[in-house]
């Protein structure tokens, strides 16, 4: 193009990005990017200050001073989409995107197509003083709401904000219903929309008091009457319902946590209830320690990662090595008994003992060995031990089970003898011994050795009595 | 840029010549070209899988490893069974109310009837366990476990004839030709043993009145047919022609094998049809199951506390009993889904006395196999689901006499338990009117009944999805709603 301005390379350049650029945004959902593709996006913080300043400067002298050194407007535009592409490869690690990433990627690529056509409107002479002038405005603008939630992504979205004292931090083990359970719901459901300052409804959820006064359409609870609350009405409304609380758009409460507002309700909204006051069958006991209860899938999150390669290495014709579900790394094992059994069948699984968080051993006739690599699963959460010849020698390699959650030894020897090695289990929560040495021990005292344990031992020999001798009906009475 | 190499000018700033067009447009074509680079398979048009999650693996952390269905094929009364309707008596032999029947279609067998009289149930009900949930005396087994199961009450559908209906539950589709439910979750979550089908099919066949059951109900559809359904046979041949042939000793087989699976990939390379592979798949599962299946099927080593609990009866191959058993040790052995019909459930006609013995085939073996799973933990990932393809009406069929009555096929509201798996122990889901006809609290319709065995198997019914002639196909279709109320 003329008068001694960029060369054609130049916008050749700048219209292939842009072309690149904005076929990226169109089929971002299908796109998987090569790990070197994806590197490039981590360039994203270091490019995206050039378009900022030279951007900025561009559109103040072209608003100020009218004529923009072509030069200066090339820098900027290619700057703008090279910050612009990288960031999208950044943004493509991130998966859900959330509003702030969603917000800046499409700003962010508004700018830089902006740049890319005042460019263009540039070098081809066009003389529409306007558009240049409105997009110079407008880049100017959203320059800045681009550079605002790009500092929030990686600031943290409350960075600009005044600061705050009140910082959601963990449950104790011993939590106050009201202010370490209650509230917290509230805090992060509700009180966004009803607060001092957004007072929707005429209701205030800030505390008990405000509860008890409540809004518009009275009372937000009554003590002792979940049924004739407010609040508990409104969360059980249909999803569709007008009134349904929170509005249509937000995250509706879980059964978890409704049920745990109702039952505190019922008790009598006190705020100065903790869970060990509880009784024992007291259904917000288990309501609240379920909630308390981290999400699986987080618990597997620090485990080392195993490669699909590996996976594939370890699965045979009798051996089951998968994933328990999508990209975890926790694996769930499942090993038949071939027609000659192998102890390697076990002992290959020595590189994944740490991944390994189901183990399916049963009916296989296991040596010490095997137990000692069983041993050293120790994120173990399910173990079937059921119907191997496992004796107390063998169960003594499994103390460090810590993790266990369900463990089914019946028809196996085990005695009385590994009962310390149970009461270590601190999650346990099912124990199948039926058939063993161990369940022919007095009720009592296995009770009080594993108070927190559902111990199954076996059908109730009376209901088995009851199956042998009647039989269904045959004939209707008349 | 000098002017007479590039012909367009300050004076005409649009005017774009053909070589300056050609040579933006393909700068264009190249960016575009780059950025497909980053979309794998662009090009690839393939027919299968698209769902974006991996296969054979739970798309989250499945409550469920496997399923036990217990299938009561011809339609099962929910009148004489769970749903409890004392109110009938009451208004015994008057007419069906137009205001419930809402001019609702009926099968051709009782449309011609003048009357609709209302019949009761011939049996008696009483409440079971700390739930308290209402079960007939039929079913007095079941009701030793009414605290481990939830009765699903306000199931509903579409199909008011066996054949579409039961096609219905175990495809999801009316009309056959989808895959079913079991080819499904083998194709969504693979095999747990390598030595047996993921998907097996065991029938029996009680003394009422019998529907046909035909081997499109366990059909992989368009999936690859090593989902299918495996049907075994009762007796010494669970599987025909599995065993050897006299004379024939396992190591010939396995050369057997070794080049007749090599002729095939010679022909796989040649034609590129992927159900070769399939066939060289299954010949190996064959002779894997030579071993591993005549040891899953021997039933004599259970020992006598156990027969005694399933019943004689389990003692007799082919049997409800027999299946019910062996489908616990088919599940025990990591087959992934196990489907039993037992077929004898359309009283038109003399139902109490033919339910009455259907309920006999099934009460006892039905609880036995839920007790033996619980003591056995399976009941934690098992998950076990009895009920058949619709209810009957509240209304009589035929004769209207309290000891030979029947009842027409009723779609609007009947009842099926489910045990185990992450399914709510002790509840009674959903509730019909008083007549049992309409279902006036939580329906659940059978798209929402697949949707919900699927997320308790660790799979979103939206994701499974299989791309065939064009459309992207799921289990539920373009439908259906996880029963959240029922899960634990």
């Amino acid at each position: 193009m003329a008068k001694g301005s960029s060369p054609k390379w130049v916008s050749q350049v700048i219209l292939g990005l842009t072309v690149f650029l904005i076929f990226l945004l169109i089929f971002e959902s299908f796109i998987a990017l090569p790990n070197l593709v994806a590197w490039l996006g981590r360039l994203h913080p270091l490019v995206l200050h050039f378009p900022i300043v030279l951007l900025l400067m561009a559109a103040l002298i072209g608003l100020f001073k009218n004529k923009v050194p072509d030069l200066l407007l090339a820098i900027a535009t290619f700057s703008a989409l090279v910050t612009a592409i990288t960031g999208f490869f950044l943004g493509a690690e991130v998966d859900p995107k959330g509003d702030l990433i969603f917000w800046h990627q499409w700003m962010g690529a508004g700018v830089a197509v902006l740049a890319a056509v005042w460019y263009w409107v540039s070098v081809n002479y066009l003389q529409q003083v306007y558009l240049v002038k409105s997009i110079q405005v407008i880049l100017i603008i959203l320059i800045g709401f681009t550079g605002h939630y790009g500092g929030m992504i990686t600031h943290g979205e409350d960075f600009l904000a005044l600061p705050q004292n009140t910082k959601l931090g963990e449950i104790p083990d011993n939590p106050l219903l009201y202010k370490d359970i209650v509230h917290r719901v509230l805090d992060i459901n509700c009180i966004g929309c009803h607060n001092p300052n957004k007072k929707k409804g005429e209701l205030l959820m800030t505390g008990i008091a405000e509860l008890l006064v409540g809004g518009e359409n009275g009372p937000a609870i009554v003590r002792g009457e979940p049924a004739n609350s407010e609040l508990v009405k409104r969360l059980r409304l249909p999803l569709k319902s007008e009134d349904h609380m929170p509005p249509e758009g937000k995250k509706p409460l879980s059964e978890n946590e409704i049920q745990i507002m109702e039952r505190w309700i019922a008790l009598g909204a006190s705020d100065t209830l903790r869970l060990n006051h509880l009784d024992n069958d007291e259904p917000l006991q288990d309501l609240v320690k379920e909630m308390m209860a981290p999400e699986k899938m987080d618990k597997w999150k620090s485990f080392p990662i195993v490669a699909d390669s590996t996976l594939q290495n370890l699965n045979g014709d009798y051996r089951t090595v998968k994933r328990i579900a999508g990209n975890s790394q926790a694996l769930s094992v499942s090993i038949f008994s071939p027609p000659k059994y192998d102890p390697n069948l076990i002992l290959s699984l020595k590189r994944v003992t740490s991944n390994i968080v189901e183990l399916d051993l049963s009916g296989l006739p296991l040596g010490e060995k095997e137990m000692e690599i069983v041993g050293m699963c120790t994120n173990l959460e399910w173990l079937e031990l059921d119907r191997t010849n496992i004796t107390d020698r063998e169960f003594a390699k499994l103390g460090a089970l810590s993790n266990l959650l369900v463990l089914k030894a019946y028809a196996t020897k085990i005695t009385e003898a590994s009962l310390p090695i149970l009461k270590n289990y601190n999650h346990l929560h099912s124990l199948y011994l039926w058939d063993t040495p161990l369940s022919e021990t007095k009720n009592s005292s296995l009770k009080d050795a594993l108070p927190n344990v559902r111990i199954d031992r076996g059908i109730d020999p009376e209901l088995i009595t009851i199956f042998a001798e009647k039989d269904s009906i045959e004939e209707v009475k008349e | 840029m000098e002017k007479d190499k590039d012909k367009d000018s300050p004076e005409n700033p649009l005017k774009v010549n053909r070589r300056h067009f050609f040579s933006q447009l393909s700068v264009g074509i190249g960016s575009l070209a780059l950025g497909s680079l980053l979309i794998p398979d662009l090009f690839k048009g393939q027919a299968g899988q698209l769902a974006s999650q991996p296969l054979g693996i739970p798309h989250f952390a499945p409550k469920a490893k496997r399923v036990i269905y217990l299938f009561q094929a011809g339609g099962p009364s929910q009148l004489e069974s769970f749903d409890y309707k004392p109110m009938l008596a009451k208004r015994m032999g008057e007419d069906l109310p137009d205001s419930i029947r809402n001019g609702q279609r009926l099968t051709g067998m009782t449309s011609g009837q003048s009357k609709f009289p209302l019949m009761p149930s011939a049996v008696d009900f009483k409440q079971y366990g700390k739930s308290g949930a209402w079960i007939s005396d039929l079913f007095p087994h079941i009701g030793k476990i009414a605290d481990d199961i939830c009765i699903v009450r306000g199931m509903h559908t579409e199909a008011i004839n066996h054949d579409p209906a039961i096609t219905f539950f175990q495809t999801g589709n009316q009309q056959s030709g989808r895959p079913s439910m079991g080819s499904w979750l083998s194709y969504g979550l693979g095999s747990e043993n390598q030595n047996l089908p993921s998907f097996v099919v065991l029938t029996s066949r009680g003394k009422g009145n019998s529907q046909g059951l035909y081997s499109k109900l366990w059909s992989s559809g368009f999936l690859d047919s090593k989902h299918q359904g495996v049907l075994l046979r009762s007796g010494n041949n669970p599987v025909l022609y599995l065993n050897d042939p006299d004379g024939i000793s396992r190591s010939d087989k396995r050369h057997l094998l070794d080049h007749v699976s090599s002729l095939n990939k010679i022909h796989h390379v040649e034609t590129g049809d992927d159900e070769i592979e399939s066939r060289i798949a299954q010949y190996e599962m064959a002779y894997r199951m030579q071993m591993s299946v005549p040891d899953v099927m021997d039933i004599k080593k259970e020992p006598e506390s156990i027969i005694q609990l399933y019943g004689e009866d389990s003692q007799v191959p082919g049997t409800y009993a027999a299946n019910c058993l062996q489908a616990r040790r088919l599940a025990e052995s990591g087959v992934r889904f196990i489907q039993l019909y037992h077929q004898g459930w359309d009283q038109h006609g003399n139902l109490p006395n033919e339910m009455a013995g259907q309920a006999k085939d099934v009460d006892k073996a039905s609880a036995a196999l839920v007790l033996d799973l619980k003591q056995r933990g399976m009941l934690e990932d098992t998950l076990v689901i009895w009920g058949g393809e619709f209810g009957r009406t509240n209304y009589c069929q035929g004769n209207f006499d309290p000891k030979t009555y029947g009842r027409d096929h009723h779609p609007r509201a009947f009842s099926i338990w489910m045990a185990g798996g992450g399914i709510k122990p002790g509840i009674t889901y959903g509730e019909t009117d008083e007549f049992g006809y309409n279902i006036i609290k939580n329906p659940v319709h059978i798209n929402d009944f697949h949707a919900t065995i699927m997320h308790n198997m660790g799979l979103d019914h939206e994701q499974l999805i299989y791309k065939y002639q064009g459309r992207r196909f799921r289990l539920t279709d373009v439908a259906g709603n996880v029963v959240k109320d029922i899960l634990t």
